[in-house]
């Protein structure tokens, strides 16, 4: 059993952080956090060429978080590969060691860095947890027997604020039935919102992260011209706050405003834990914590 | 019915510059219903070509046929005593026609003077949409009569992404969520447990090399055919 999973089966609210996985070889500022805040986070994730944008491979950035002594959480999106070469990854990943998955479908190409790549999908999310499941059973997708069963604590994603909302309850159940243990949301900003998707929320015995992000100035500015294109809302009041500042006075801003939140999904019990997104910057991923007073692990 | 694009002319003049008389084919079937490779656009592109070259005191011999179908020997075979005349041939059909249409006079350069796009429907003359990608595999008997592989930009097979935004697509939000039309319209069915079921991995044998159907009665009277 991962580090990770036993935090969160034990009942403790859980936090992990996301590292930004270099465009390069330079892996130091990715690491970073990871000797800073270890004591604080449960796991450190490293997301899959996040936004269709090409960058280091996640299971290597993985076993780099697991070499300097802290627990990492591999995304894998079905964009990039085919069932070949995600089960080939699967594998690899557990022989290095790596345990915790987040298995998602992935943003499309053409809104990468990459636009005229080859889109694959040959499996979809449901498909790739299922993937998962066969694999820790001893069988390939084809249904070919392994030497040697990886161990997985596979998760997935939930979208809160999803209009309509009916169609991703009915996935997210199908994503509980492939064999998914946690969910993570997309950054949650409007509380309400998340407290009415609880009240929708097919109840499961599955552990809930609610995403947490620092914004910076140029998603401030891009929702204040009216051109926000995301799964989430920002509510206008943080918007008026967050607009016309400078770049850094933003992040700060919005470093305290995460904080506060979090804090607020920790003290309402709305979720099991927080995956917190902020930038890969160390000191921004203290303010957060800070803010929320979470000054220890768990 | 194959939606096809004409080419862009620059593309085409470059094609055939090297040639003195060449000849454009047409095709009267799909190309001809969507504005792109029929006996109207033949003849088009023909005083397209003389015009542009002819502004450059270059002199282009330039005949003009169009056939019912490309894509069928029976059509095409009366052609071969015409082409031998000719230097290089434009063909104006799909890929199918074209390709076929080569199979028969390969003495000849062959251009092709349309991009094939897709099968899809007309909605209106000069409107025309995908519906289908001919995965050999149909699931619309599940899906409302919406394809996933085809309306979906992932071909996701089990639900939407989740990316969907206000019911629009995320990879292009000018069009409509293939997901939540589905489940839209397996609701008005009564048919959600349609969606429930976890779909399996596509069968992407079935469409990876180019694909042959032989008709049982075409079995029956010649056996298997090649």
């Amino acid at each position: 059993m991962s580090k990770l999973q036993k935090t969160l089966a034990g009942g403790a609210f859980t936090v992990v952080v996301e590292l930004k996985p270099p465009k390069g070889t330079q892996v130091a500022e990715m690491l970073a956090p990871v000797g800073a805040l270890q004591d604080r986070v449960a796991a450190f994730a490293l997301p899959d060429n996040e936004h269709a944008r090409m960058r280091l491979a996640p299971w290597a950035a993985a076993r780099l978080v697991k070499d300097a002594g802290a627990e990492p959480l591999v995304n894998l999106t079905c964009r990039d590969r085919n069932r070949l070469a995600l089960e080939s990854d699967l594998l690899g990943a557990a022989a290095l060691g790596l345990e915790n998955l987040l298995l998602v479908s992935g943003d499309y190409v053409t809104l990468g860095d990459h636009p005229q790549a080859k889109p694959v999908y040959d499996a979809d999310s449901v498909q790739l947890l299922q993937i998962v499941q066969g694999l820790m059973a001893g069988q390939d997708s084809a249904g070919n027997p392994l030497k040697g069963n990886p161990v997985f604590f596979p998760g997935a994603v939930v979208i809160p604020e999803a209009d309509p909302l009916a169609p991703q309850l009915l996935k997210f159940d199908k994503k509980v039935a492939a064999g998914a243990q946690f969910f993570v949301t997309p950054p949650v900003f409007d509380l309400e919102r998340f407290r009415q998707f609880k009240e929708h929320m097919p109840s499961h015995p599955v552990k809930l992260l609610a995403g947490i992000k620092v914004l910076g100035a140029d998603e401030v500015a891009q929702a204040a011209a009216g051109q926000w294109r995301k799964v989430y809302s920002l509510p206008p009041d943080l918007l008026a706050e967050l607009s016309g500042k400078e770049a850094e006075e933003v992040l700060a801003l919005g470093a305290a405003q995460a904080g506060r939140l979090l804090k607020q999904i920790k003290d309402e019990k709305l979720a099991d834990g927080v995956y917190l997104k902020a930038k890969g910057r160390t000191d921004l991923m203290m303010r957060v914590l800070e803010a929320a007073g979470l000054q220890h692990k768990g | 019915m194959i939606i096809a694009e004409r080419k862009p002319f620059a593309e085409i003049k470059a094609m055939v510059a090297p040639y003195k008389k060449i000849l454009i084919i047409g095709c009267g079937t799909c190309v001809a219903v969507c504005l792109a490779g029929g006996e109207k656009e033949v003849g088009l592109l023909a005083s397209q070509l003389k015009l542009a070259l002819g502004l450059e005191d270059k002199r282009l011999e330039i005949g003009e046929i169009t056939v019912e179908r490309q894509c069928d020997l029976e059509f095409l075979r009366p052609l071969c005593d015409f082409t031998a005349d000719y230097e290089a041939i434009i063909s104006m059909a799909c890929g199918a026609g074209v390709q076929y249409l080569k199979q028969l006079c390969y003495l000849q350069p062959i251009f092709p003077g349309v991009n094939t796009s897709f099968i899809g429907v007309n909605n209106e003359p000069g409107y025309y949409t995908e519906r289908c990608r001919a995965c050999n595999h149909c699931y619309l008997g599940l899906t409302g009569g919406i394809c996933p592989v085809t309306m979906c930009p992932k071909g996701l097979l089990n639900g939407p992404c989740g990316g969907t935004i206000q019911g629009r697509c995320e990879a292009d939000p000018e069009k409509e969520c293939a997901w939540s039309k589905i489940y839209h319209r397996l609701e008005l069915e009564g048919s959600l447990d349609k969606m429930r079921r976890i779909m399996p991995l596509h069968p992407h044998d079935r469409s990876t090399t180019p694909g042959t159907v032989i008709h049982p009665a075409f079995k029956r009277r010649y056996g298997a055919h090649e």
